[in-house]
Parts: structure tokens; C-alpha cells; sequence
């Protein structure tokens, strides 16, 4: 398993690091679901960008838009107005297909769900964006990956024979297996004990680290936001928050004065 | 709860519309062939009403042996006219003549529509003549002809222009002095009539100076039925006088009993059809009802009882049924035309004025869609009532296995089976079946080993995914979408299988009939390469019109260059056999063959149970060759004597000279007699064919030549065939009946290609998330439509090789046991079934048309939230 780290003891280390370039830009976000009096306004006015290498939380109460910024920062809705840059490429001018050509390039996805295919085995799973792609995987970055996860003794187990934890770290290996410009999560421990989640979070921390991945990570979960190097508080579709990492109790407090 | 059933047909519309179609479909063609019958019913009706609707009293011959089958030399003449007019109360009588013809444009064309035989009827004086002229005159002159109004028409025939009838007799040319038209009704039911003087139209019939019937006028005040047995009681028994309502009630019955087995032919489709739409139901129903196995839970757990349950799908069901069976219903009422239009197409003419809906047809076609929609969604329902309140709270809670037999049972079944097995084996003394018998036996206990080394799982079929693994390798080689496919395909065995299943049966009686029929023609062909010595074959130039005349044998004999004809006539006759007690009688319409022995046996390979050539050299009038299965079925023997019922009502004693092996060409019959007793005592008139060898030495193309010049000048109703052009012809005939089976079998395809589309939508939408994950992560949608097209692709080919393998082993099984004893030969035809495979794949792709398209575009983010 791979070394706890415990960013809330030692926030000084983020601080600490040179400052990068930034990956993922959004400007003036706005989104409206539905027409006239029952419209929903999910997001009023976002402007925020991440910088590469870096991992970062988005919380906020139910409702407030997380999920909906991570969608459209991960191209896969797009805004009322406003714009989004990721890793150089303007979002708003690309049709269908170059999306998802970008997303399947340039994105990695963990979802709540895992969302693995039962029909394949954990390492076609974790390998399913570049069969898509029709690339070769590097197969270095691969056993670099696959040792990461912690899942090499389980690579021919279909998902229903491995735990929620194991098919998670399943789901963050097939993220990253295309070494995408950002990984995006939402929501990446919602379903799993606590100690799963421990092992995903540290395991996110460690691509961040070590594979010098971005990550950003839509969570409930105040543990979780612990181990980001910087959190974004949203609520009513506003950036309410956005500071550096922060503790577990300090997470709380945040969320509870943005409520 | 019947809102809740409402509701949720509501939300089931796609599904419900798929199977709608595929009960509709099949409940179509069988409303279909009912209206169709009904329709050709009515207007056959109507025209023999017209037909005799002025004629009081009509006399014919009595047919000994039955309808068709009387004797070909009529016994009615003018002196039996005369005897008929002499009886008090008769107004007018006259003597009528109505045969089956070859008609001919002056060029030698066939005027008839689908090439079949014409009719040629003597002209009636006016009062009972049914036919007026609509344009020009009905002939009075012998020269002269009149030609019905439709045919007319269609053959662009106008008045003066010159035609040849050749019916009995060596063709004849008329002139058209009239255009004719039927009395009282829109069309003659379809075929065509040509009218000519009743001296005339008895030298067609070949039968100079005979009548085959006899209609009588009343004189006023005197009732129909009075008259007939006025005329009864002065008349012969072997007449029959009928009043004209009589007769024409009697021909409508009789042609409802031909109709018959038009409709049991189309029904049998109809039924396919609806056992593939049952299919349909049954895995459409088992898949809701496993999807809806948490709100099945719900409502157990709020209640709801058992017998709630059920008959809430149930009645899903009856609606369904309703639905689907009053659309195929309407379906069917357009339908039927266009089942006359493909009768059209293979050359049967039926007439089509109007469209009759009887009650019959309705309630028939009603009743049986939703009887089968009901009983396919019953066994769906019963599992639904099995669905535990606990499932409202678990995912999947799986059904309990099906024990396993006990090793007894086994062992007992086993024993039986090969008891059978050998038991049809020495039987049949075939060699095929107990090595099938016990391959399958092999793969059931392989089946029954594998589930039982997964005792206490649930019980998986294991033949889908096997199959779906191999047929899979064909599309895994695309990359990850292939493999994708390739496991998806067999994610859910049981409704892969049900969903091939459906197809498996068009295709499966497909490959079963294609080797069949190409078994038919192979042994047509060996027959003829192997038994025929002649050099040409002279028959019936057009299949139906019965046999050639007999005065063609003796003018080919003529032709330069013949070396020897002997002619072949088939009859009829009703056997009994003498050397048992009561003389009981043994067949009833036996077929006989009448041959010339001398010439015959130079020309034919006989295979003889017991006798020689020489013994039928020596046949003369007295003796007879049976077949083998006469003789075996009757246990007859050399010596035996035999009665004969002639169709001309006189009986003859044969006695058994020798014994035929079984004869695939269907030449030598039940009975062999010699031509000359069949044309003096069987009142025989014409021969079905006659054989042609060349004189030795002549010049082959040159004699065919002059036989063909002769035919086509005096006897244009025949040709001449070579013995590979009769193969040819044979063949054709049975390619052409193949492809009108395989016509109606698309449609039991079709109705299985709506099962694959419903299943396919069905697992689209269980699988909506994953299809969103595989988008989010950079699937194009041209990826997904593939995924579904692959999937669908290897469903429709394990429909294909399922239908491949049975169609082929119950080929097999049919020809081995019940065929190869009379001569018939196993071929395989290669070429059609690697065709059905494809046609399988095709109907894969094609289904999954929609269901793809729609997968393709699916919202991810929708998707995502599931
Ligand atoms: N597809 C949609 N249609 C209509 N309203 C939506 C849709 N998606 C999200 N919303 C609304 O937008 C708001 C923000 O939703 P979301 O981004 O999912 O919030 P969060 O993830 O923070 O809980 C909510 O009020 C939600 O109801
Ligand atoms: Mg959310």
C-alpha cells in the first residue's frame, strides 16, 4: 500500500511548491437547466483555474452546482455562457466528436458509481480509453500504475469479484491510464467504508505527488477535502471559498459557515 | 391495479409496439389467407351461379373413382340429347363441351396469364349460353372463335386476327370473330376461355361427336326439381342430373375443397410466424418482468397479493394480444391482395373481384393472436408472482435453480433413448441416426455434467455462451468494441438464446426445406441419368395442361431419323385383391402406369424386385407389375390376382407378373399395365409423355430438329426435352416452389428481426449508465453504434447456425428415416446455407439499425445519472 501521507499536518508542503501553469480555465460560468420561471441557474458567474499538478477539492451543500462545474470543465455539458480552457483548447468551439476525442485524450473520469464494465476483466477495464483511443499503452507508465493501485494480483478478476475500494482504485487506474491533462472525480468515495476511502483518497494524493497528475475532485466528505492542496467552497452557484489546503476540522467549519 | 397496468404499458410503448408488431404480423398473413380464400370462394361462387343460373336441369357423366377421375371417352352423344328432349317438361335441351386447351397467339405465344391451360367451351344456343358477345359475334362457323374480355385485353387481341387452340387433338387455327363476355358477373374467375362451335370444341376434347354434359330448359310452370327426376327416372345411373342450383352449389363445394389446401399451405406460415411472435412475447415479458423485480418487491411488500400480480401481467398480455391482433387484423385485409399478387408472380391465376371478411375470419384471427400473446406472457407472469417482498430491497434476487435429474432418472432416460434409437435404426436400416442420437445425447450430458459442478448457482445456459464466444471471434478482431460486443452478446444467455431462438425458426425451416428440396433434385437427376436410355422426352409443353395427344406418338415415329417412341399414359383405377377373402379393396385411386413393354424396357431402366425385362415384354392384357410397397403393404405375391375398377366403370382381372423396386421418378406407379388395356378398357384418350430414341447412326441434332418443327406445327400444347432439359425443368419447378416457401418464411424472419430490435432497446436500456461512462471517457458515438451492431450481428448468427444445424439434422433425419427407403438421395446444398448464414448476419445488422442509432444518442450526462 502506498505511504499515508497526511496533508492536513503538514499544509506547508503545498505552499511550498513552485506555482505551474494553469491546465484548467473557466471564466464567468453561468448555467441555466429549464426555460422562463422554472429555469435553475446551477451556476452564476465561476471564474477559476487550475494549475497543473495540483489536487483539488470542490465542496459546497447539495444543490449548489459542484457537479455541474465539473461537468462543464470536463466538456461534458456546456455553459450558458462563459468559457472554458483546458490544457490549451477552447471548449466552447469544438463539435461533438472533437470533444470527445478530448475527453478521451485529454480526461480521466472517476465517478461515484466506479463504473467499470462487468464484461471486462480489471485490466481491460483500466486499459479501456486507449483500446477506445486505439493507442498501445506505455506499458512502463502501466506497471508503474497498476503498482500504484495496489490491484496487479487482481488484473484478470472481473469487477464483481473485487471490493468497492478495489474497483475504485480500478477506476482511478483507467483515469490516469492515458496520463490525461486532468483527472476529474466527483464524488470518488460517496460509496465506499472508510478505510476504502482512505486508500483512494491517498492514492489520489500519490498521482498528484508522483505522477505529477491534476486532480479535481468533487466531494462531501470533509476527510476527503483534507487531502486536496486547495478547496473551493460553492454554494448557490458562486465560488463562496477558495483557499488553500485546509484541515478536516477546518474543512467543517468552512462548509458550515457557507450553509 | 389497473391503472398501475395501464401506466405501465404506457411506459413500455416501445416494447409493446415491437411485439404488437411481431403478434400483428403473424395473426396478418393468417387473416390474410382466410380473406384470400374467401375472396377467389366468393367469386368462384358467383360464377358458377351466373354459369347455371339459366340452365334447369344439367346431366353429366357419374365419375366412378371421383371427382377428376372420370372416363376420358364420354358416353353422352346427341342421341342422348335426343333422349332427354323426348321426356315431357323439357323445353329445349343441348349438349355441351367444355375441355382444357393449349391457347396460342398465331406466333406460337401462350395467351393465358401465368402460362396455365385455357379453357375452351362449345357455344349453347342463346337460352343457355352464359357468355354474350361485347364485341363482333360468338362463332357460328367452324373457323371461328370467340375470346374472353380480360384476355382480350391483356393479349391486345382484336377481331379478324387468327389463334391456335390445341387441346386433345393436333392444334387447330380460328379466327376471332368476337370478343366475349361473361354474363352477369365482372370477370370469369380469372382464366381464360375461348368459345367455338360445339363440333369444334369436341374436336379440341378429342373426342368427336361427344358431349360431356347436357343442359336442359323447363317448360313453363314445371320447377327445376320436378324436371330432374323426370329426366332421372329415363336415364342411365351412370348420368347424373342435378338441378342447375344443384350443380352450381356442387362446383362451389368442390372448389372450397381445392381451396383447402391453399389455405392449411398459407396457414402453416401463419402459425410459424406466430410461434416466432410467441417467442417474442415470452422473452419480451421475461425481460420486464426481470427488470421490474424491484417494483414487483414494492408491491408485495405494500400487499399486493400474488394473484395481483399475476393477473396484472397477465392482463398486460390481453391487452397486447388485442392490440397486436386487431392491427394484424387490418394488416391482413391489406395483405391478401398482395398474397394474390405473389400467386400471381409464381404463375397461379386467381381471380380477386372485391374482398370477403366473414365473421370466421375475424374471430379465428382474434382469437388466436390473443391466445397466444396470453399463453407466451403466462409463463413471465407465473415468474413474477415468484418475485419475493425482499427483492424490493436487494439488487437481483435470483430465481432458485432447477434440480438437477437424479442419476436413476438419467441412466433410465438413456436406456430408453438408445432402445429407440436402435429401434428406428433397425427399422429403417439407416445409418445415420444412432450416431446423432447419441451426439446429442453427448452434448445434453455435457450440459447436465457443467451444471452440475455449479450446483447451487443458478442455472446458466451454456450453449449460448459458447456459441457467442466463437461467433464472437468474428467481429473481437475490431478491437475493444468487438470484444465488448462479443461479452455483452452473452451476458444474459437465456435471452440471447430466446432472441436467436425467434430467428431460429425461419431459418431453421429454411435450411431444412433447401436440403430437402436440393435432395429431390439430386435424386430427379440421378434418376433420369440412370433409368432413361431414350435420347428426348416429348410431354406437356405446359405443367397442368395434362398430358400430349395420342396421335403425337405415332407422327414422331414418322419424323426421319426416330428409331423407336414408346409412349407412357397414366390412369386410374380402383384395385381389389381376388386371392383374399371378400376380395377386399386395396387401393382406391390407385395410380397406373400403361406402358408399351416391347419399346419401353429398351428406353427405361427397370429395377425389379422379382421378374425381367422379359417379364413385361410378355405383360400382355392380362397381367400386371406392382410396386414394391403396394406389394408389401398388402402382402402381395407373383401369381396374386387382382380387380380392377376401371374409370370408365368396367373391371378388368389382372394377374401379378412381377414385383418393381421403389421408383423416385414416380413413372412406374402402383400398378403397370400395358396401353393397349388402358385404351380399351380404361377409356383412356391421350398418353402423359412419350420417350424418343434416334435410329442408330442418325444425326442427333437434326432428328430433334424435325420432332421439334412437328411439334410446334401440329402440336404446339407439347415440346420436346432432352433428358438434362427435363432435369433442368424439374428442378426449376422445384426452385420455384422453394422460393414461394421462402417468400412466406420472411415473414416469420421479419417478425424475429422485431425480438432482436426489442431485445437490443431493452438492453440499451438496462445499460444506459455504462453506455454514458463509455462515452464520458471517449467512446465516439460511431463506436457505440458499432458496439450495438456487433452484438446484434452475433445474436442473428447464433439465431443462424442454431436454424443451420437443426434445419440440416432434421433434413437428415427425414431423408434417412423416412426417405432414402424409396430412393431418395441426401444432397446438401452448400452455396444455400453459407447464403442463410449470411442472410442471418444481415438480419442482425438490420435490426440493429435503430436500437444503435438511438444508443449513439444517448446524453452522457443523462446517461451518467442512469
Ligand atoms: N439536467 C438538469 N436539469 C435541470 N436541473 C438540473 C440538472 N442538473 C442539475 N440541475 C440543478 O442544478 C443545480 C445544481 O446541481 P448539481 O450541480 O448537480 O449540484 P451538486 O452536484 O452540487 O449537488 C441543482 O438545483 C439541480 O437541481
Ligand atoms: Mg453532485
Amino acid at each position: 500500500m502506498l505511504p499515508r501521507t497526511s496533508p492536513a499536518n503538514s499544509p506547508e508542503t503545498v505552499v511550498t511548491t513552485p506555482a505551474s501553469a494553469t491546465i484548467v480555465q473557466a471564466t464567468e460560468l453561468s448555467r441555466r437547466f429549464g426555460e422562463g420561471d422554472a429555469g435553475v441557474d446551477a451556476l452564476r458567474g465561476v471564474t477559476v483555474d487550475f494549475p497543473s499538478g495540483r489536487f483539488a477539492a470542490i465542496m459546497g451543500p447539495s444543490g449548489s452546482g459542484k457537479s455541474t462545474l465539473m461537468h462543464i470543465l470536463a466538456g461534458l455539458d456546456r455553459p450558458s455562457s462563459g468559457s472554458v480552457t483546458l490544457d490549451g483548447v477552447e471548449l466552447s468551439s469544438l463539435e461533438d466528436a472533437a470533444l470527445t476525442k478530448l475527453r478521451r485524450d485529454r480526461v480521466g473520469f472517476i465517478f461515484q458509481t466506479f463504473n467499470l464494465l462487468p464484461v471486462l476483466s480489471a485490466e481491460e477495464n483500466i486499459l479501456l480509453p486507449l483500446s477506445i483511443a486505439g493507442r498501445r499503452p506505455d506499458s512502463e507508465w502501466l506497471a508503474r500504475l497498476i503498482d500504484a493501485v495496489g490491484i496487479r494480483d487482481r488484473l484478470s478478476h472481473r469487477p464483481a469479484e473485487l471490493s468497492g475500494g478495489q474497483r475504485q482504485r480500478v477506476a482511478i487506474a483507467r483515469a490516469l491510464a492515458s496520463r490525461p491533462a486532468a483527472v476529474f472525480a466527483d464524488e470518488p468515495t460517496g460509496n465506499l467504508d472508510s478505510k476504502s476511502s482512505g486508500d483512494v483518497l491517498a492514492l489520489l494524493r500519490h498521482a498528484v505527488d508522483e505522477f505529477e497528475q491534476t486532480v479535481v475532485m468533487v466531494t462531501h466528505d470533509a476527510h476527503a477535502a483534507s487531502f486536496a492542496d486547495r478547496l473551493l467552497l460553492l454554494a448557490d452557484g458562486r465560488i463562496v471559498h477558495d483557499g488553500g489546503a485546509v484541515s478536516m476540522e477546518q474543512a467543517l467549519d468552512l462548509m458550515k459557515a457557507a450553509a | 391495479m389497473g391503472k398501475l397496468i395501464l401506466r405501465g404499458f404506457a411506459e413500455r410503448k416501445v416494447r409493446a409496439l415491437l411485439t404488437g408488431i411481431a403478434i400483428a404480423l403473424g395473426v396478418a398473413l393468417m387473416a390474410g389467407t382466410y380473406i384470400l380464400t374467401d375472396t377467389i370462394n366468393h367469386a368462384f361462387a358467383e360464377v358458377f351461379g351466373n354459369a347455371y343460373r339459366n340452365k334447369a336441369v344439367v346431366i353429366s357423366e357419374k365419375e366412378t373413382l371421383g371427382r377428376g377421375d372420370g372416363p376420358e371417352i364420354s358416353i353422352l352423344d346427341e342421341a342422348t340429347v335426343d333422349h332427354v328432349r323426348a321426356v315431357p317438361g323439357v323445353a329445349a335441351a343441348s349438349g355441351s363441351v367444355q375441355t382444357r386447351a393449349a391457347l396460342l397467339s398465331g406466333s406460337g405465344k401462350r395467351l393465358t396469364s401465368g402460362g396455365g391451360a385455357g379453357l375452351v367451351d362449345g357455344v349453347q344456343p342463346a337460352r343457355f349460353e352464359s357468355f354474350t358477345a361485347a364485341k363482333g359475334h360468338l362463332p357460328d362457323a367452324p373457323g371461328e372463335v370467340a375470346i374472353d374480355q380480360a384476355t382480350a385485353q391483356r393479349q391486345h387481341l382484336k377481331l379478324g386476327q387468327r389463334i391456335l387452340i390445341a387441346g386433345r387433338s393436333p392444334a387447330r387455327r380460328y379466327t376471332i370473330s368476337g370478343i366475349a363476355k361473361f354474363a352477369g358477373a365482372e370477370s370469369f374467375g380469372g382464366g381464360s376461355v375461348a368459345l367455338l362451335t360445339l363440333a369444334e370444341a369436341q374436336y379440341v376434347s378429342g373426342e368427336p361427336g361427344r358431349y360431356d354434359g347436357i343442359n336442359v330448359a323447363a317448360s313453363p310452370g314445371l320447377s327445376p326439381s320436378a324436371l330432374a327426376s323426370r329426366i332421372r327416372a329415363v336415364l342411365p345411373s351412370t348420368l347424373v342430373v342435378r338441378t342447375g342450383a344443384q350443380e352450381a352449389a356442387n362446383q362451389t363445394a368442390e372448389l372450397e375443397e381445392e381451396l383447402g389446401f391453399l389455405r392449411t399451405f398459407l396457414l402453416i406460415f401463419a402459425y410459424v410466424a406466430l410461434v416466432v411472435g410467441a417467442f417474442i412475447v415470452f422473452n419480451t415479458f421475461s425481460i420486464t418482468v426481470a427488470q421490474r423485480t424491484r417494483e414487483l418487491g414494492l408491491l408485495r411488500t405494500l400487499g399486493a397479493s400474488r394473484g395481483q400480480i399475476m393477473r396484472s401481467v397477465v392482463a398486460e398480455g390481453l391487452l397486447l394480444g388485442v392490440l397486436g391482433a386487431v392491427a394484424g387484423l387490418f394488416i391482413g385485409i391489406g395483405l391478401a391482395p398482395a398474397l394474390d399478387g405473389l400467386f400471381k408472380a409464381f404463375g397461379a391465376d386467381l381471380p380477386d373481384n372485391g374482398t370477403v371478411l366473414q365473421a370466421r375470419t375475424v374471430i379465428v384471427s382474434l382469437a388466436v393472436g390473443i391466445v397466444v400473446t396470453v399463453l407466451a406472457g403466462f409463463f413471465p407472469a407465473l415468474r413474477a408472482t415468484r418475485v419475493p417482498p425482499i427483492a424490493a430491497m436487494q439488487e437481483g434476487v435470483p430465481a432458485p435453480p432447477r434440480p438437477l435429474p437424479s442419476r436413476g432418472r438419467l441412466i433410465a432416460r438413456f436406456l430408453g433413448l438408445l432402445i429407440v434409437a436402435l429401434a428406428i435404426s433397425a427399422v429403417t436400416k439407416s445409418k445415420v441416426v444412432l450416431p446423432i442420437l447419441l451426439i446429442l445425447w453427448a452434448i445434453r450430458g455435457a450440459m447436465l455434467l457443467s451444471r452440475a459442478r455449479r450446483a447451487g448457482q443458478p442455472r446458466r445456459c451454456r450453449m449460448i455462451p459458447a456459441l457467442g464466444r466463437g461467433l464472437g471471434l468474428i467481429v473481437s478482431w475490431r478491437g475493444v468494441i468487438g470484444r465488448l460486443a462479443r461479452e455483452n452478446s452473452i451476458r444474459q444467455p437465456g435471452r440471447t438464446l430466446l432472441t436467436a431462438l425467434a430467428l431460429t425458426v425461419g431459418l431453421g425451416l429454411v435450411a431444412f426445406i433447401s436440403v430437402l428440396a436440393s435432395g429431390a433434385k439430386t435424386t430427379i437427376e440421378s434418376a433420369v441419368a440412370r433409368s432413361f436410355a431414350g435420347s428426348l422426352i416429348v410431354d406437356s409443353a405446359q405443367h397442368g395442361e395434362g398430358g400430349i395427344p395420342a396421335a403425337v406418338a405415332p407422327a414422331v415415329r414418322s419424323v426421319h431419323g426416330v428409331g423407336a417412341v414408346t409412349a407412357v399414359a397414366f390412369t386410374k383405377g380402383t384395385v381389389r385383391d381376388l386371392s383374399k377373402h371378400g376380395a377386399p379393396v386395396i387401393e382406391e385411386k390407385s395410380a397406373i402406369t400403361a406402358v408399351e413393354p416391347e419399346s419401353f424396357t429398351k428406353m427405361y431402366e427397370i429395377k425389379w424386385e422379382q421378374g425381367s425385362s422379359a417379364t413385361l415384354r410378355s405383360l400382355g392384357e392380362r397381367g400386371t407389375v406392382i410396386s414394391k410397397k403396394l406389394a408389401s403393404a398388402h402382402g402381395l405375391h407373383v401369381g396374386d390376382r387382382l380387380s380392377v375398377l376401371t374409370p370408365s366403370g368396367r373391371v378388368v382381372t389382372l394377374t401379378v407378373r412381377g414385383i418393381l423396386e421403389e421408383e423416385v421418378l414416380g413413372l412406374l406407379r402402383s400398378l403397370t399395365i400395358s396401353r393397349s388395356l388402358a385404351y380399351s378398357a380404361f377409356g383412356q384418350r391421350q398418353d402423359g409423355a412419350a420417350f424418343v430414341a434416334y435410329a442408330s447412326g442418325a444425326n442427333g441434332g437434326r432428328v430433334e430438329k424435325g420432332i421439334d418443327e412437328l411439334l410446334r406445327r401440329e402440336f404446339p400444347q407439347t415440346h420436346s426435352q432432352t433428358p438434362a432439359q427435363f432435369t433442368k425443368e424439374e428442378s426449376s419447378r422445384v426452385n420455384q416452389f422453394l422460393l414461394l416457401v421462402y417468400v412466406l418464411l420472411a415473414l416469420s424472419v421479419i417478425v424475429s428481426l422485431f425480438g432482436i430490435v426489442n431485445t437490443l432497446i431493452l438492453s440499451i436500456y438496462e445499460r444506459t449508465q455504462e453506455l454514458g461512462m463509455m462515452r464520458a471517457i471517449g467512446a465516439s458515438r460511431r463506436q457505440i453504434r458499432q458496439l450495438i451492431r456487433y452484438e446484434s450481428l452475433i445474436t442473428g448468427l447464433i439465431g443462424g447456425v442454431l436454424g443451420l444445424v437443426i434445419g440440416l439434422v432434421g433434413a437428415v433425419l427425414v431423408t434417412e428415416l423416412a426417405l432414402s427407403s424409396s430412393g431418395y438421395e441426401l444432397s446438401i446444398p452448400a452455396g444455400t446455407l453459407i447464403l442463410l448464414l449470411a442472410v442471418a448476419a444481415a438480419a442482425g445488422l438490420l435490426a440493429a439499425q435503430i436500437p444503435a442509432s438511438r444508443a449513439a444518442k444517448l446524453n452522457v450526462l443523462d446517461a451518467l445519472a442512469g
